[in-house]
């Protein structure tokens, strides 16, 4: 037991990270120089992860030592919020969905961190990324290891504040800046959906304080939360479906599902690292981990996992579309991303909730590969995005090539011989044999059918994307009079005038406070600034191989996506059965307690088998199938007749391409019904209102009183003999009154 | 004129009181206001000397001095706050006629609203 | 509790900062370091007292300690007596603390730095008066009196449209207060009327209310009572739609006085709704609860939506003060405790970081003297501690959890969920729904000032001109940022001392007659768990205790009234928890 502790520098390592990377980082660099400064602080922002990931992987072992009954340690640190009516400890539990998680987050997170030191290595702020960074991962931790709702929640937000600070990351383009709002401005929306969902399982919970340890108020503890749901809600599917739906509300904003997906796309504007650790691997998968977390509430609730389903299946079907209108490779894997997220839930909805973990973890190996493969071509292409200028790079950055094509039969699931053919296969086989969700009433079987048709169409768009790449004879970046035809208008904008404009005032300012540069100063200070260099690529150019410090993560990686791990995680249950051990439960529940924390065995909680397709072989052929009829359109299209069809000329697109680059323009209607329009009538309007009426009210008020005193001050005319005349005149009434009274009360 | 009669004393200052006041109110020299105030004053003070001078004291409270000075303490008093109020409005007029150069009274209506 | 006990502990963290204003005045004005650095020394003097008092504070009781007695109108009942609770020891020490901050902050005026630091202090003093007074004469001298300093700081050193402003700020918090005063004689005409005898102290009537005597013979007058004080309240929160003061004093005031204002002035609306609203008016607290709660909602959306439309900074944070005062306003009046101990601490948080926010505010305006988003642009790279430092401030705005902003709105809203839930006092549950989708507005417009100002290119050349903040800046807002993680990382320290207070609070609002705890029966306590007890007889407030019995136990989930509540109770039978 005693080992557990090191749970604590797990997450201490991080934030020990984030602490040298924020306070120390720039003064490293200056120490060392700016090159080997940065190579220090690089490797001092690799090893806090590194290390903790070893530590995790030791963790891990000394769990699976454990008889599957007891593995489950809650750690407690401190009282976070404790009040008479809810206690809330900081407190991490180790179990095997929590140091899985740890495993991906630290291990790929490692990977990642390394390839960054090379990516980034000629950024000017190069500390302030890895501060972000390391804070990720630190947040991220919380998020996974939380033993409570609202610790998870912590991590939920920090994630989202260090997605939202990388995703600005070049914050001189206010695109950037823009994209960063929108990210976490939709994730907000979700963490509302998330709140409430905590709110009512407190609500319900309080209400049956009894069944609680007296004086215990850690309603929001999973392991004291679970096992009272589980014994309560299946009394009352009704709650169950209110608060699974106010969670998977959370879960959508923070795993992209539709309608709040359209800010993943735009968060590519960060760094490529960013884009593969937190919006490929780790931080969009927070919302499966969540419903894993949680799935005793989805387990009540056909009708919520039912909904969970189908906006997996939705989503996953129409980012599959989008991504075949995309021309930036970096957007091809977003939408990819979207896409398979929507895989994994469409595994919870039906309630093989290992499944859809499965594919997290699958996913996190060949999406952080494809992403760090498109990193490195990026990097390698002078940072030019756009597909259509590349082609035949398999010539130039023959690693990086190998390595992306691993991914590439990885996502589009090469039968045994890659990871993600497994994971996809478990969840495609839950859908169709699923007993659990309902969807109107009705089963939700053709989720899977449906996701077939999505695992054509990600063979399609991924094969496109490899084929445009790495595929063709000649790099069209090589045919000049196209690439600058197409980059002509793009010219105008890049920054280069803007430094010519920014003439400084000469006269030197009142400055008592010394709060301002002098002109020696500012020169000096103008003269260390890099001058920005807008690359372009002209026709000769050679694109290079990447350094090793970027290969060797995608080597890594490009291992880790063959068939091999993923065999052995899923040969004779093993995953499974790590996740969610085969109990059968007490009392025939299916509810086992593992040391106060439940486990539930989904088939036998709800009473039905959940069910797999029981002729396994048979949809092995029907994937191959598909597979096949999108590397044949994909190779038909892309592959034979590319120029024509992917001209450079827009006139020339399909109509359809155009309106999938769009998102069918599913943005454009919420921006302009949110923001653009609808926001900002909403927001005119209460302006307003509150100049015109609620303060109009108050002025009036004065207003009013003032014209009264108008009125009383006309009488008012200055001559003092006047109101000496008033005066005496009011002192004549008084007499007169005064003696009538007297005369008459004598009477 | 009996001399004897407090009606006529009380009459005598009426007329002057209203005097005093109608000067006040119609004049617009402040010299001659303060005058005129003091006219006011003085009708009082003749006022209140005719009242101790004719009011009857009763054994009682003959040894109480009270009773038959209190009217001549009254017109002390009031011929102290007099000459306290010329001293301190001889000045007002002063320091205004230092910085406008002229003590018309209808000039100076800064009280006005 | 009527002897008269001389000058305590209280009364010099009260009055030192008055002392110390009339010790500055004595001084020549042609000294301005010396009226700096006094007032600074002052400041920080009061600050240790206070913390000398919340050393001597004891954790485990709501009633009120270390009062003090003083005869003042003894013909009417009126009397000097001070004393803090739970509820009152945070807020008197964040008005200390933040008195620190901002005479430091005002080392930048250079114009009357003499009269300037008297009226900061003048200010304290009166401010402190508020959050100690256990007569309710008293806290309304104090409560008109803090007007006067805040008035001429805004009215000399305010900005443009500053004697509107000023005006504007006075006559309407002035104008509110006028019917609580009614209600104040009110109250105490009626308690003449049951006990032969004047008084205007807070605890006496609080008994008479909590045996049920006091509203017997004037239950229908209950609501117009409750609406006397509450108006006078909701228009210092300020709660819509009476806050309409707030943007025009909060532009025009100086850096200080926004501190102050937004950190302390504000909360002196709710910390009268938690001290006499609730235990003074159970049955229309309960009846009426619905209406104000339906204002917190409004203003939470409404002062969110027409933040977002500002174009300028101090305009923008102004209105977020009135969306996040809405948070407290909605946890005060959800009668929940978990919401009650949440607003209650969301006046300190919203007191640390809306203070820090106005008071980064100001250190960019020193530089510039603007505040328009326009002028703003790529500060980040130009400012890059200041940015952090922003950045952290602006996040306990939002309410990230792990900052303090987080708890208070977290614990606010969870116990709104749970009475509407239930469908308990008059609360829908759209009212939380909407009130929690308060926290995406707060991102929308603090995210889009952040952007305005800091990210982009500099368009503006001035602004390559500009140094990063000193350091001595940075220490005064590392102080403020001290708080903003200590409060959101453990915010027991502060949520511990203040919960029996609000829990007794809670049982004079909700509580049977007879059952109600009373501030002058020092036989009943609030014990660990949140239950009314009998204790054993204690010589005065603050000496230890021993239950004897429980008189009401807790009930922080109470069951439903309505008739088809969200959240029914159940009672599972599934397996038993080991």
């Amino acid at each position: 037991m005693g080992n557990f502790e090191l749970i604590w520098w797990v997450l201490a390592l991080p934030v020990i990270g984030f602490l040298i990377q924020s306070l120390l980082g720039q003064r490293i660099v200056g120490l060392f120089g700016q090159t080997y400064g940065k190579k220090v602080a690089g490797t001092l922002a690799v090893l806090p992860i590194a290390a903790a990931f070893v530590l995790g992987a030791g963790l891990t072992l000394t769990l699976m030592d454990m008889p599957a009954t007891s593995r489950s340690v809650v750690m407690t640190l401190f009282d976070w919020i404790t009040v008479y009516s809810i206690s809330i400890p900081f407190e991490v539990v180790i179990d095997p969905l929590s140091m899985t998680m740890v495993l991906v987050v630290t291990g790929i997170g490692s990977l990642i961190h390394l390839y960054a030191t090379g990516y980034m290595a000629e950024e000017r702020d190069y500390t302030r990324f890895f501060t972000y960074l390391n804070l990720f991962i630190a947040a991220m931790l919380i998020l996974v290891l939380g033993n409570n709702l609202a610790m998870m929640f912590i991590g939920w937000e920090g994630v989202g504040l260090c997605s939202y600070l990388l995703i600005g990351f070049w914050y001189k383009d206010l695109a950037n800046a823009k994209a960063a709002n929108k990210a976490f401005i939709t994730n907000r929306v979700g963490d509302w959906g998330f709140m409430l969902g905590m709110f009512a399982i407190v609500a319900f919970l309080g209400t049956n304080a009894d069944r609680f340890p007296a004086g215990d108020g850690r309603y929001l503890s999973f392991d004291r939360m679970l096992p009272v749901l589980a014994s309560l809600l299946s009394e009352n599917p009704g709650i169950a479906t209110l608060i699974a739906l106010l969670l998977f509300v959370g879960a959508m904003g923070k795993s992209a599902q539709f309608p709040l997906y359209n800010w993943l796309p735009d968060a590519m504007a960060g760094p490529t690292p960013v884009s593969a650790l937190i919006h490929a691997a780790t931080m969009v998968t927070a919302g499966v981990v969540m419903v894993n977390r949680m799935h005793v509430v989805f387990e009540f609730s056909p009708v919520a996992s039912g909904v969970v389903a189908v906006v997996g299946t939705f989503t996953a079907l129409f980012a599959a579309l989008i991504a075949f209108g995309q021309t930036d490779i970096k957007k091809v894997l977003a939408y990819s991303t979207v896409s398979q997220l929507g895989y994994m839930f469409v595994a919870c909805g039906v309630g093989a909730y290992w499944a859809g973990m499965f594919h997290v973890v699958t996913h996190a190996f060949f999406k952080a590969l494809l992403f760090l493969g498109s990193g490195a071509v990026i990097h390698a292409m002078s940072h030019e995005q756009d597909m259509r200028w590349y082609g035949n790079l398999r010539k130039y950055i023959p690693i990086t090539t190998a390595t992306m094509t691993v991914g590439w039969l990885a996502i589009i699931g090469v039968p045994y011989l890659f990871a993600g053919f497994y994971s996809k296969e478990a969840i495609i086989a839950a859908a169709l044999g699923n007993h659990h969700a309902t969807f109107l009433g009705g089963s939700t079987e053709f989720t899977g059918w449906l996701l077939l048709v999505g695992a054509a169409l990600t063979t399609a768009y991924m094969t496109r994307m490899t084929l445009l790449t790495f595929g063709g004879a000649q790099g069209r970046w090589q045919q000049p009079e196209t690439y600058e035809a197409a980059h002509a208008d793009h010219h105008a904008h890049a920054d280069h005038g803007h430094r010519a404009h920014a003439h400084h005032h000469g006269h030197a300012h009142d400055d008592p406070h010394g709060f301002f540069y002098t002109d020696e100063e500012l020169a000096r200070r103008e003269a260390l600034e890099p001058h920005e260099h807008h690359h372009h690529l002209t026709p000769d150019y050679k694109p290079k191989e990447v350094p090793v410090s970027m290969w060797v993560p995608l080597a890594v990686l490009a291992l880790l996506s063959t068939g091999g791990t993923a065999y052995f995680m899923e040969h004779h249950h093993a995953f499974q059965h790590w996740l969610y051990p085969p109990f059968g439960g007490e009392h025939g529940t299916g509810l086992t307690m593992i040391k106060g924390h439940p486990v539930i065995d989904p088939e036998a909680i709800s009473g039905h088998p959940h069910g797999m397709l029981g002729n396994k072989m048979a949809l092995v052929g029907l994937s191959v199938a598909v597979m096949l009829i999108g590397l044949a359109y994909a190779w038909a299209v892309y592959g034979k007749r590319l120029p024509d069809k992917e001209g450079f000329d827009m006139s020339r697109w399909a109509k359809f391409r155009l309106w999938a680059m769009n998102q069918f323009g599913y943005d454009a209607f919420i921006l302009k019904l949110l923001v653009y329009e609808g926001g900002k009538t909403v927001g005119n309007a209460c302006a307003a209102l509150d100049q015109k009426l609620v303060d109009g009210i108050v002025n009036l008020t004065g207003a009013v009183a003032q014209g009264l005193g108008g009125l009383a001050r006309q009488a008012q005319t200055g001559y003092v003999r006047g109101y000496a005349l008033v005066m005496l005149m009011g002192g004549v009434a008084l007499l007169v009154y005064l003696v009538s009274a007297l005369s008459g009360g004598a009477r | 004129m009996t001399g004897n009669n407090l009606a006529d004393y009380l009459t005598l200052g009426l007329i002057m009181f209203s005097i005093g006041a109608v000067g006040v109110i119609v004049r617009r020299n402040p010299i001659v206001i303060f005058m005129c105030i003091e006219l006011m004053l003085n009708a009082v003070n003749l006022t209140f000397l005719a009242f101790a001078r004719f009011t009857p004291t009763s054994a009682a409270l003959a040894d109480r001095a009270e009773s038959f000075m209190s009217g001549q303490m009254m017109v002390v008093f009031v011929m102290a706050v007099a000459a306290a109020e010329v001293a301190v409005g001889l000045g007002i007029i002063m320091a205004i006629y230092r910085l406008r150069n002229e003590i018309d009274i209808d000039e100076m209506n800064l009280l006005k609203g | 509790m009527n002897e008269p006990t001389g000058f305590g502990l209280v009364s010099v963290v009260t009055f030192l900062p008055l002392l110390g204003a009339i010790a500055l005045m004595l001084l020549p004005k042609e000294f301005p370091n010396t009226h700096r650095y006094g007032a600074l020394l002052i400041s920080i003097l009061t600050f240790g007292v206070s913390m000398v008092l919340y050393q001597r504070f004891d954790a485990t009781t709501y009633h009120f300690q270390m009062t003090e007695f003083i005869p003042w109108i003894p013909q009417f009942g009126i009397h000097y007596r001070v004393g803090v609770d739970g509820l009152s020891i945070w807020l008197v020490m964040l008005t200390t603390f933040l008195s620190i901050i901002s005479i430091w902050f005002s080392f930048y005026v250079s114009h009357r730095v003499k009269e300037y630091m008297v009226l900061l202090l003048v200010l304290e003093t009166a401010m402190l008066g508020v959050f100690v007074s256990m007569d309710m004469i008293l806290f309304y001298t104090f409560f008109e009196a803090s007007l006067i300093p805040m008035y001429f700081l805004i009215a000399i050193w305010g900005g443009e449209r500053r004697s509107y402003a000023a005006n504007k700020f006075f006559i309407y918090t002035f104008a509110g207060s006028i019917f609580m005063l009614i209600g104040m004689i009110w109250m105490s005409g009626q308690y003449a009327g049951i006990t032969g005898e004047r008084s205007f102290a807070i605890a006496d009537i609080q008994n008479l209310v909590a045996g049920g005597t006091f509203w017997s013979t004037a239950m229908h007058l209950q609501p117009l009572l409750f609406w006397a004080f509450t108006i006078a309240f909701l228009i210092k929160t300020p709660a819509f739609p009476f806050h309409t003061w707030l943007p025009d004093a909060h532009v025009e005031a100086p850096t200080a006085g926004s501190v102050i204002l937004a950190g302390v002035l504000l909360k002196m609306g709710t910390y009268g709704f938690l001290r006499f609203v609730l235990p003074f008016f159970p049955d229309a607290v309960q009846k009426e609860a619905g209406k104000v709660v339906a204002l917190a909602v409004i203003g939470i959306l409404y002062g969110a939506i027409v933040a977002a439309m500002q174009t300028d900074v101090k305009k923008l944070i102004a209105y977020s003060s009135v969306a996040h005062m809405g948070f407290v306003l909605f946890g005060i009046f959800t009668l929940n405790h978990t919401g009650l101990v949440g607003a209650s601490y969301q006046q300190l948080a919203h007191g640390i970081s809306t203070g820090a926010l106005f008071l980064m505010i100001g250190l960019l305006y020193e530089r510039t003297h603007t505040r328009k988003f326009s002028d703003y642009g790529g500060l980040k790279a130009q400012m890059p501690v200041y940015s952090a430092l922003f950045l952290i401030v602006m996040l306990s705005s939002v309410g990230l959890p792990g900052t303090n902003g987080f708890i208070g709105e977290f614990m606010a809203l969870l116990g709104g969920f749970d009475t509407a839930a239930k469908g308990l006092y008059g609360i829908p549950f759209a009212y939380v729904v909407l009130a929690g989708a308060g926290v995406i507005f707060a991102a929308v417009y603090l995210l889009w000032m952040f952007q305005k100002v800091f990210y982009g290119p500099i368009t503006n050349p001035d602004l390559k001109r500009l140094k990063d903040l000193k350091r001595w800046e940075v220490a005064m807002c590392g102080l403020l940022i001290v708080f903003v993680f200590w409060g959101g990382l453990h915010p027991n320290t502060f949520l511990k001392p203040m919960e029996p207070s609000i829990a007794a609070i809670r049982m004079m609002a909700l509580n049977p007659e007879g059952d109600r705890p009373s501030w002058t029966n020092l036989e009943t306590e609030i014990d660990r768990k949140g239950n009314l007890v009998q204790v054993t007889p204690r010589e005065r407030a603050g000496d230890a205790w021993e239950t004897v019995n429980v008189v009401v136990p807790a009930n922080f989930y109470p069951e439903s009234e309505s008739e088809e509540p969200i959240i029914p109770r159940l009672t599972g039978e599934g397996v038993e928890p080991h």
